[in-house]
């Protein structure tokens, strides 16, 4: 239980946006523009939001960035994880899987 | 508002932060404006979604200086810490304000005591043998030492009350974050 409440607590203060950034870019690499309209419309963030978690998370080596030519205008940025993001995202999945299985459980037990 | 209404007032508000740091920063919401157009929004559309440009540049800014105040804890960072959560301009913080003033002086008159301690026990320990002290010569400068060792050890203490004091501020200045709000947690 101890473990339990750890994770809720640990959660709830990162959110679960950096989460789902690393998901999204576990995938395939991507531009902030698409992030940003992905997570607005599933998960309901303020689509400014991710240019200051983009460069949090560069300034801690989660992710890189790296420059793309497009045919339209200057070259595209995007984002790619790094080792360490990929070893957080899966570090963090686990602590995800494990804390909504136990809410789970208990709305489980409780109807 | 238009795209370049937000730019302009975006890039005004970030006055102060390091030029390349300005335009990384810049060219980000100028790229987002161009990629939602390409997706069919209206400049208006998207201005709103984003937010408050004065207030984000504002948060922007803040962090920056509390970032520094996490990276380097000396004096010069803890005043930009300082300037950084007033910035963020939150009425509570006014109103902390004259009870922040007082704590700072209060620090301060206590630091420039500890310096003026730390002096006179150097004065007693080498004048002090020379003016027949009642005790004789080994007391003066014993006493002198002890002046400065006890001194030194309430300096320390005082530094360390004063960084936790600066990083309570840190943390209370982050829970007026509004835009930045998601962004801002450290990362584990």
């Amino acid at each position: 239980m101890e473990r339990v409440t750890e994770a809720i607590e640990i959660q709830l203060k990162k959110g679960v946006l950096a989460l789902c950034v690393l998901a999204l870019l576990s995938r395939a690499d991507s531009y902030a523009y698409e992030i940003a309209s992905r997570l607005a419309k599933d998960i309901d963030m303020g689509e400014g939001t991710i240019y200051p978690l983009m460069r949090r998370m560069q300034s801690d080596g989660l992710v890189e960035t790296y420059l793309v030519e497009s045919q339209s205008g200057p070259p595209r940025k995007y984002y790619r994880l790094t080792d360490a993001g990929r070893a957080s995202f899966s570090q963090q999945k686990a602590e995800w899987a494990a804390f909504t299985r136990a809410v789970d459980d208990i709305l489980g037990a409780a109807a | 508002m238009t795209r370049a209404d937000f730019m302009a007032k975006l890039r005004r508000g970030l006055v102060g932060l390091p030029v390349a740091t300005i335009d990384d920063i810049a060219a980000d919401y100028d790229t987002h404006f161009a990629d939602a157009q390409a997706a069919g929004r209206s400049e208006q559309e998207v201005a709103d979604a984003l937010g408050s440009p004065d207030r984000l540049a504002r948060e922007l800014r803040a962090e920056a200086g509390l970032k520094k105040w996490e990276e380097q804890k000396n004096p010069s960072a803890a005043a930009a810490a300082v300037f950084a959560v007033l910035g963020l301009g939150a009425i509570d913080i006014i109103i902390l304000l004259p009870i922040l003033m007082g704590v700072i002086g209060t620090l301060f008159g206590l630091f420039i005591a500890v310096i003026a301690v730390i002096i006179a026990g150097g004065a007693v320990m080498a004048a002090g043998p020379f003016l027949e002290p009642p005790g004789g010569p080994l007391t003066a400068i014993l006493a002198g030492l002890g002046m400065m060792a006890g001194s030194t050890s309430i300096g320390a203490i005082l530094t360390i009350v004063t960084i936790g004091l600066v990083n309570a501020l840190v943390w209370y200045g982050r829970l007026h974050y509004r835009l930045l709000k998601p962004a801002i947690d450290p990362q584990g």
